[in-house]
């Protein structure tokens, strides 16, 4: 294995060299560095010509113009990077460190989301292959597929930003709006859960009635502007995980891993009434050592009411775990947003990763970058679930179609073991190629969302740099590219194997 | 049955839910509020400087502008890496000077700064008066050694010489070059290095004389940074003493430019002598620098306390203006952003209006049918639909946008009449069709006659523009050819492979940079013409101090370019701003600093 490794770590620097290579020439040649300087009408244009030339070395012939840039870019073996400036004296090192911190930031939430959703569509749709449901979300896959990014951003911003903003300065739903969306709700949830016609319709009415009076009695209690959630909603949402995630994973044949979730979904509240003082003054810092601390204390928990399922147990009350933690932040994060409202007004803003100058507190600063990394976040969720959903889809079915999927059902296994164990697991190993990559890709940058919504990101810093034929900020996100894909090639590689078996050998 | 019993179990789920949630959690705490300030008073202005405001007081608040998306570079706007009306639209908030532009492009005198005049013309003498209060943020006075730095810069060569011609290379980083010591050797004089007062006696007369000195850097740090007293260092300009000069022209190169964007400099390296400084903890990497009124500012106070410049594309803008995101915002006008801006109604207010950058079309006198041929060239700009051009194509954007008759002088400006009633008759306001194809006779040419027109594509407007003439001009006998490409300033300029060139100057508001357009040997003359009497003209107008020698040289020129047609001017690029109308005091600029020009003027009502 790590011989493996070493012969792809070793291809990939090669690979790496010769495309820097072709990269520095490509970009050095894709334009005029003086555009700007010829059009000038400056007395001195001559001189300011002519100093340009000089900073950016454009009178070098272009192999000691690549060789200056691989020097620097030797340094950072030895602890001395240097990837040179931009055509505006700006030290590229810094101004990369910056982009990828960005666009991690931005593309790190989105992936996820994408990849939970994508792949949790695909499992559905394919196994309500052919139904209404499935049929709606093929067309909603293709859809936002085909997006054009740039227009998307702009409906984005004007219904998700501006009418947003314009509505919470009120902060009630009409009548006609709560049944309408109440209607369309109803009519999704029986898509999904299928059925007969009695139980579609009874999904449908139930589901109706229970929005339409939920949104009516928040209307009431003005809950947009000045909403909670509370400790008991926390506890309902930590159960409630426990129990799905039971179901999910072991089914509930074996009460002790239940009992095991629902134990850790109460030992989760109370640690947030004995944590409270922390939890509303923390630290990142703070933050995620009491995040490992309900981590181990889940896993505890799982070890303790295992019995013979113990991994399994554990594996459950973790899920829970994580997913109590999560609630918590979420009820904290709800009891703060009426003093983030009081903060700003406007809460969802059209450009930048967080408001100038925004003087909230720790809460109050992760709704404002919330806010703001909301409707990017939606975008790219959109367009890369489109992918996720319809490569999970086919693997699934194409799983499903096996011999020992029938084998499984023959011998008389429920259906969610068969999915979960035999059907889905399998389905995945395709999958991770596809993230793998993706991810890689991703760092490069999405160059129009992070345009559209004035983040400076990898791809800022790439489109800048051509736009100025600037070669040291377009390889210095080569690097970044170039390193993220190779590294990620091989931790699919990595992942392939432990999830397969076969190809261990 | 079912369905009832389904209902009851949602009611009381419902119920149950909303129960639970009217539990308390920890995280329940009390809302914030805002509170409200004074704010200063509007005035209605008048000519093209700032108002007086009266008695303003620095009201708390936060107003946002965005200039495009770069990034912040640093202090030092005057080196070539970070001369960038990006750059300066942050530092001319920070470094106060003895003028500015006005909304026309003329020069305002800010008096609060201090006083000039030029008390002899020929040989060209001014007397320089800072104002007796005029102090730099750290408390140090701004005296005559920020000025004699500022001279320095742009005058002292790397051999530790003054230049001679402005051709040497220069010992500072200084985008201005040397031509400053090239007009002024000596260098500016006065009796102490804290002396408030200073004359600079110009080796020949320069016409722009006016806006070669406005507001310097602070020689007093320059003179720590280089380990020496500000006296030492007047006294090692004066005396071309490189053992100081070379360290503190290394600090005035690269100590003013942030290479970390974020990265604040050191507060005690940048005093300011304008109304903002920056803000400490203000800039965010990519996103956004916050300034804050100085508080130890002389003159008339910031009107609000901070303004933001964020770093967002300008195709962001209309939707973060709509959105309050920005408050003042400069889109690229187009009749599509106007439309935009007029939909959002009347929380914002829109003002469109001309700028300092003009288009025209100019004749290659190096080659082609035109070069020797006056009535060709007549017969073409007798069919050139200027008009048609601007209704269509400006007016939809800026109402007040009209055909443009001069060269030196925009339609806004003063003077505009007047040189225009001297130096054209309006023959070719309108298309003359019969006088084109006649003038097109006496040039003895035959049709068709391939007039190739170029330009700098991609650029939609001027490829309209350039049906538009094709569709006129063919008639006439001319065959226009749309040749506008991406390398037209890079190669097609420079070779003269087209027969008129399409593009535009951005005016400078300098007297004399016109010489460089329209003399035989300027460096600007791309289409080669050549004509004595305008050579002359030239000359005169640039060695006069005379604002009446001026107005009458620039109309016997433009008399003369006309007569000999170098080209047909079209109109001045049309401007668009917008502002939330919470603001007061906001005011587009056609100069090249746009609405940004008086931001400490701007004030939110309350």
């Amino acid at each position: 294995m790590l011989k493996f490794i070493l012969r792809r770590v070793a291809v990939s620097a090669v690979v790496l060299l010769a495309a820097s290579f072709l990269m520095f020439v490509l970009t050095i040649n894709s334009g005029d560095p003086l555009k700007d300087l010829r059009e000038s009408n400056a007395t001195n244009k001559q001189q300011l010509i002519d100093a340009r030339i000089a900073f950016m070395g454009l009178d070098l012939p272009w192999y000691e113009r690549y060789w200056n840039w691989l020097k620097g870019v030797g340094g950072c073996f030895t602890g001395q990077c240097d990837l040179g400036v931009t055509a505006n004296n700006v030290d590229v090192l810094s101004l990369t460190t910056q982009a990828a911190g960005a666009t991690l930031r931005l593309v790190t939430l989105a992936t996820l989301l994408a990849i939970v959703v994508g792949v949790a569509l695909g499992i559905l749709t394919a196994i309500r292959q052919y139904s209404g449901f499935d049929y709606s979300v093929t067309f909603g896959a293709f859809l936002f597929f085909s997006l054009p990014v740039f227009w998307a951003a702009v409906l984005l911003k004007e219904y998700g930003a501006i009418r947003y903003n314009d509505w919470i300065a009120t902060g009630q739903y009409q009548p006609v709006t709560i049944l309408v969306s109440a209607a369309v709700l109803g009519f999704v949830l029986q898509a999904v859960l299928g059925g007969d016609r009695r139980r579609r319709l009874l999904t449908a009415g139930g589901t109706f009635a229970f929005v339409t009076v939920v949104m009516f009695v928040l209307n009431a209690l003005d809950w947009y502007r000045n909403p909670m959630f509370g400790a008991g909603m926390v506890l309902l949402v930590s159960a409630g995980a426990g129990v799905v995630v039971t179901a999910l994973v072991t089914g509930f044949g074996n009460r002790r891993v239940l009992y095991g979730a629902l134990t850790t979904a109460v030992v989760g509240v109370v640690a947030y009434f004995v944590f409270a003082p922390v939890l509303l003054d923390p630290s990142w810092l703070s933050l995620i050592g009491l995040f490992l601390l309900a981590v181990v204390v889940s896993l505890g928990i799982g070890y303790a009411w295992g019995g013979y399922a113990r991994r399994q147990a554990m594996l459950v009350t973790l899920v829970t775990g994580v997913l109590t933690s999560l609630a918590v932040v979420f009820d904290i994060l709800v009891a703060h947003w009426s003093s983030f409202l009081g903060l700003k007004s406007r809460p969802i803003s059209t450009i930048g990763a967080a408001t100038p100058n925004f003087t909230g507190g720790f809460w109050e600063s992760v709704l404002d970058m919330g806010a703001q990394i909301l409707l990017p976040t939606v975008l790219l969720t959109l367009i890369s679930v489109a992918s996720y959903s319809r490569y999970t889809r086919s693997s699934m079915l194409e799983v499903m179609g096996q011999d020992y999927v029938r084998t499984a059902r023959a011998k008389g296994l429920s259906e969610r073991a068969v999915i979960t164990k035999h059907a889905f697991r399998n389905a995945l190993i395709p999958i991770t190629t596809i993230v793998a990559f993706d991810f890689a890709g991703l760092i490069g940058g999405a160059v129009i969302t992070e345009r559209v919504f004035g983040w400076k990101g990898m791809g800022a810093l790439f489109a800048d740099g051509l736009n100025h034929v600037d070669p040291a900020p377009v390889m210095a996100f080569f690097l970044v590219t170039g390193v993220a894909a190779v590294l990620m090639n091989l931790v699919a590689d990595i992942i392939y194997a432990s999830l397969d078996p076969r190809i261990r050998r | 049955m079912r369905i009832t019993r389904a209902g009851a179990a949602v009611s009381a789920l419902a119920a149950g839910a909303l129960l639970l949630s009217a539990c308390t959690s920890p995280a329940q705490n009390d809302e914030a509020d805002g509170n409200t300030s004074p704010t200063a008073a509007t005035v209605e202005p008048t000519g093209s400087c700032k108002p007086d405001l009266g008695g303003v007081e620095t009201a708390d608040g936060n107003i946002s502008y965005s200039v495009g998306e770069a990034e912040f570079l640093g202090y030092n706007s005057n080196t070539p890496e970070t001369y960038s009306t990006y750059n300066t639209a942050v530092t001319d908030r920070l470094i106060g000077g003895f003028w500015y532009w006005g909304v026309d492009g003329s020069v305002c005198r800010d008096e609060a700064f201090g006083t000039y005049e030029a008390i002899s013309e020929d040989p060209l003498q001014v007397r320089y008066t800072i104002a007796d209060d005029a102090t730099w943020s750290d408390g140090t006075p701004i005296t005559y050694a920020d000025f004699l730095l500022d001279w320095a810069a742009q005058a002292i060569t790397t051999d530790g010489t003054v230049t001679t011609d402005g051709s040497e290379t220069a010992l500072f980083n200084h985008i201005s070059g040397l031509t400053l010591g090239d007009y002024v050797p000596e260098g500016p004089k006065a009796d102490s290095a804290d002396a408030k007062s200073f004359q600079y006696d110009y080796e020949r007369v320069y016409a722009d004389w006016e806006i070669q000195i406005s507001g310097p850097f602070p020689a007093h740090v320059v003179a720590e940074q280089a380990g020496v007293s500000t006296e030492q260092l007047v006294e090692a300009i004066h005396n071309l003493d490189m053992s100081v000069l070379q360290p503190a022209a290394e600090f005035w190169n690269t100590g003013w430019l942030s290479q970390t964007p974020g990265e604040l400099p050191d507060p005690a390296l940048v005093p300011v002598s304008g109304p903002y400084t920056f803000k400490e903890g203000g800039w965010v990497a990519g996103q956004s620098i916050t300034l804050t009124a100085n508080e130890n500012y002389w003159g008339t106070p910031a009107a609000t306390r901070e303004l933001t410049f964020r770093f967002a594309p300008a195709d962001t803008h209309v939707q973060a203006l709509q959105n309050g995101d920005l408050d003042v915002i400069e889109p690229q006008a187009t009749v599509d952003t106007v439309a935009q801006l007029e939909a959002i109604g009347s929380s914002i207010t829109i003002t469109t209006g001309q700028t300092l950058t003009w288009e025209h079309l100019d004749f290659n006198f190096g080659a082609g049918p035109f070069a020797d041929s006056l009535p060709l060239r007549e017969a073409f700009a007798y069919c050139v639909p200027r008009q048609e051009i601007v209704d269509n194509l400006i007016k939809p954007v800026d109402d007040s946008a009209e055909v443009m008759n001069a060269r030196e002088v925009f339609p806004f400006q003063d003077g505009y009449d007047e040189v225009v009633e001297a130096a054209y008759d309006g023959r070719y306001d309108q298309v003359d069709l019969d006088q084109a194809k006649a003038k097109f006779e006496e040039a003895g040419a035959t049709a068709p006659v391939q007039v190739r027109i170029g330009y700098s594509a991609p650029n939609p407007r001027r490829a309209e523009e350039v049906a538009s003439i094709k569709a006129s001009c063919d008639q006439v006998g001319f065959e226009v050819q749309d040749v506008g490409s991406a390398d037209f300033f890079d190669t097609v300029l420079p070779n003269g492979d087209y027969e008129v060139a399409l593009f535009a100057w951005a005016g400078s508001g300098q007297i004399a940079s016109g010489q460089n357009i329209y003399s035989s040997t300027g460096t600007q003359n791309y289409g080669k013409y050549s004509d004595a009497e305008v050579d002359a003209a030239w000359e005169t107008l640039a060695s006069s101090a005379d604002p009446e020698v001026h107005t009458e040289q620039v109309k016997i020129i433009e008399k003369k370019l006309w007569d000999t047609l170098y080209g047909i001017p079209l109109f001045a690029h049309p401007g668009v701003a917008a502002y939330s109308s919470t603001l007061q005091n906001v005011r587009d600029s056609a100069a090249q600093s746009g609405a940004v020009w008086n931001a400490e003027q701007w004030s939110r009502a309350s």
